[in-house]
């Protein structure tokens, strides 16, 4: 187990070291020149522009610029644009050309929005999608299964992000069922605003994950509900909610962890649709206004993030998946 | 005379099976297949929208022409107001046969020809990067899986490292990176706004397929034929697409049919996002500009939002048909 984690561990920083140089190299032979972000249009002389790119460090050789890429985060930095200093402690992902403040630290605060989407869209398709699939099993071939199916067949194959704008335009917009969207702070601004700006993303991203989830779970739980241990449960005259939440759908819930586990991720690495849908201040409508903008070190420090909350999460879900299944060796 | 026998019931030797004389044919899991969709209504009607949709692609200059419109012909100061809606047909004017969707506000644009075209561009994406992603797919998993060892691990590793890459993100900020790289001529411009579209689509559809082919490779490859096969001296390129590649149509073909709804979702987010094709009409983009005025011109929004949502729906349904019908697990 613990030989497992450690090699586990060691390829997954493997992945991160190649994502990094990947996403490094990607941006240092990309187009945009950072060092004219910093530049005002007006009063842009070729010395000026140079002087900047010596301040970032752009006009050494890509190797060294990787190499102090690496040690900041380990170390934490310091930068120089113009003028001002910046201070850039320990996990240090740049510092933002367009912002000029450290990418981490504006990361961190941004982040709140999108584990707030994440946390309450993943309670709501959990509880309802599996509900739903335990439902339908249980009801196998009767209406409510066949409609229960039908429904998430359905909604599964419309795009999220035609769902959500759908569901912004008509609830929020027009009918103004839903309370406008936006990211409270739930400490700062109280939990009311917070899970009312919050509630129809919620709610849309809840529907279309549980979707997946109601069939996935039906599926397992109608493999469960055959097997012999059930049978002999219910020869024991145990009550049939026992041996559904007890026997059944502990077997039944094994595999569902696996898929969310990753969504959980995803969701997490950002979620852009429903951020900019909803005009949720998170991580992903950052990477998205970094991508227009051109705002380099926040864009490589998204996809960084994105990759390591991804990896990490492959091997939680490994991990957890060999303690809650016994049949489940680690090799 | 006698006592009946009722206790008994009344066959009890079962009656001769009659003897059905049936042709026994042979038929392989693509006919067996292509039956159960024929017997699907809902995986029919998906096909007769997506066919509709494939001609509408097809003959999009023919239409465009038919309705007598025209792509990108709008001037803002001739077919427009002074805020800037269209002076002739919806939202203000009524319906009219000169542009029977409307203009677009602040561009004077067609929404017909775009509409049309964009079927057209949403289609075309979609089909060549499910074909590429597919051939890459199937190309990395033959090796992967018949190679083994190093190589294995290698593939495995790379797989790894796309899987972890956030597919959105990556392709937000690569394909204006591809772009103006290569663009730098007006036509070469859009030349690489498709093409850079294409990669990023192809970049991140190839790996779920590999892996699954990677899986079916590593357990085919022990059985007896392909053993008898290299037993007999049949040259390993022999093997791979003589012996195994015909055992992997099923997943093959599922793999393209639900490929192809996602990538067509996906080419439409990526436009609505921003990014994508500038110069090309394309349905996602509209839906984009199109947003801000949904209150006062709802018609502009609703022409792209059905065609993304009809094509992707119809198309998703039909993957999961397709998927069904070469399940053999599933009854209908």
């Amino acid at each position: 187990m613990f030989g497992y984690i450690v090699r586990r561990i060691i390829s997954g920083v493997l992945v991160l070291l190649v994502v990094s140089v990947a996403v490094f190299a990607l941006f240092f032979y990309g187009p945009a020149d950072p060092a004219l972000a910093y530049c005002p249009e007006t009063r842009c002389t070729p010395t000026r522009l140079e002087n900047i790119r010596h301040s970032l460090g752009l006009d050494q050789p890509v190797a060294e610029q990787y190499g102090t890429y690496m040690k900041n985060i380990v170390t934490g930095g310091e930068f120089e644009l113009g003028a001002i200093g910046i201070d850039c402690p320990a996990p240090c992902l740049g510092v933002s050309f367009k912002l000029r403040v450290p990418v981490t630290e504006y990361l961190a605060d941004r982040f709140k929005a999108t584990l707030s989407i994440a946390l309450g869209g993943a309670a709501i398709f959990l509880t309802v999608g599996l509900t739903m699939g335990i439902l339908a099993a249980r009801r196998r071939g009767t209406l409510a299964d066949k409609g229960i199916v039908g429904v998430s067949l359905f909604i599964n194959a419309i795009p999220y992000y035609l769902l959500a704008l759908l569901g912004w335009l008509f609830l929020i917009s027009q009918w103004g069922i839903f309370p406008e969207s936006g990211y409270y702070g739930p400490i700062e601004e109280g939990p009311v605003a917070w899970v009312k700006g919050m509630l129809l993303a919620w709610v849309i991203l809840g529907l279309a994950y549980s979707t997946a989830y109601a069939r996935f779970s039906r599926g397992s739980m109608i493999e469960s509900l055959n097997e012999d241990y059930v049978r002999t449960a219910r020869a024991k005259g145990l009550s049939e909610r026992r041996v559904t939440m007890r026997h059944a759908m502990r077997a039944a819930i094994v595999p569902v962890v696996t898929i969310f586990g990753l969504d959980f991720a995803f969701l997490l690495a950002g979620t852009i649709f429903t951020e900019r849908i909803f005009d949720i201040q998170g991580i992903g409508l950052s990477a998205l206004d970094a991508i227009n903008g051109k705002d380099l070190p926040i864009i490589s420090a998204t996809v960084l993030i994105a990759a390591l909350f991804i990896v990490v999460m492959n091997i939680i879900v490994d991990v957890i998946y060999s303690v809650i299944d016994p049949r489940v060796r680690l090799t | 005379m006698g006592i009946s026998p009722t206790e008994l019931s009344q066959q009890d030797v079962p009656a001769e099976p009659e003897v059905v004389k049936q042709e026994i044919a042979g038929r392989s899991p693509v006919q067996i297949a292509l039956g159960r969709l024929r017997s699907d209504k809902i995986a029919v009607a998906c096909v007769v929208i997506v066919v509709f949709f494939i001609l509408i692609a097809v003959f999009a200059p023919l239409l465009t022409r038919l309705f007598g419109v025209e792509l990108r012909a709008g001037s803002p100061s001739e077919d427009l107001d002074q805020f800037n809606f269209p002076l002739i047909g919806p939202p203000d004017h009524g319906f009219t046969w000169e542009a029977p969707l409307g203009l677009a506000p602040n561009t004077g644009h067609d929404n017909l020809a775009d509409w049309l075209y964009g079927a057209r561009t949403s289609l075309t994406i979609a089909t060549v990067s499910t074909l590429l992603a597919t051939l890459i797919g199937v190309s990395i998993g033959l090796l992967a899986g018949f190679s083994r060892g190093w190589m294995d691990k290698v593939i495995n590793f790379i797989i790894d490292v796309f899987l972890s890459l956030p597919f959105l993100l990556v392709a937000l900020a690569l394909a204006p990176i591809i772009v103006s790289r290569f663009g730098n001529s007006p036509d070469a411009l859009k030349f690489w706004q498709f093409t850079a579209l294409l990669l990023v689509l192809t970049l991140f559809g190839w790996m779920t397929l590999a892996r699954l082919v990677r899986g079916e490779v590593l357990s085919l490859r022990e059985r007896e034929f392909v053993q008898a096969a290299r037993v007999i001296g049949v040259p390993t390129r022999r093997i791979l697409f003589k012996e195994l590649l015909p055992n992997l149509i099923a997943p093959i073909i599922v793999s393209i049919s639900l490929g192809l709804p996602a990538f067509v979702a996906a080419e439409a987010g990526l436009a609505y996002l921003g990014i994508g094709v500038v110069g090309i009409p394309s349905w996602g983009q509209t839906i984009d500009n199109a947003v801000p005025f949904f209150n006062t011109y709802p018609l502009y929004l609703y022409a792209p939002l059905v065609g993304v949502f009809l094509l992707v729906v119809a198309l998703n349904l039909l993957g999961d048909a397709v998927r069904d019908a070469f399940d053999p697990k599933t009854r209908r």
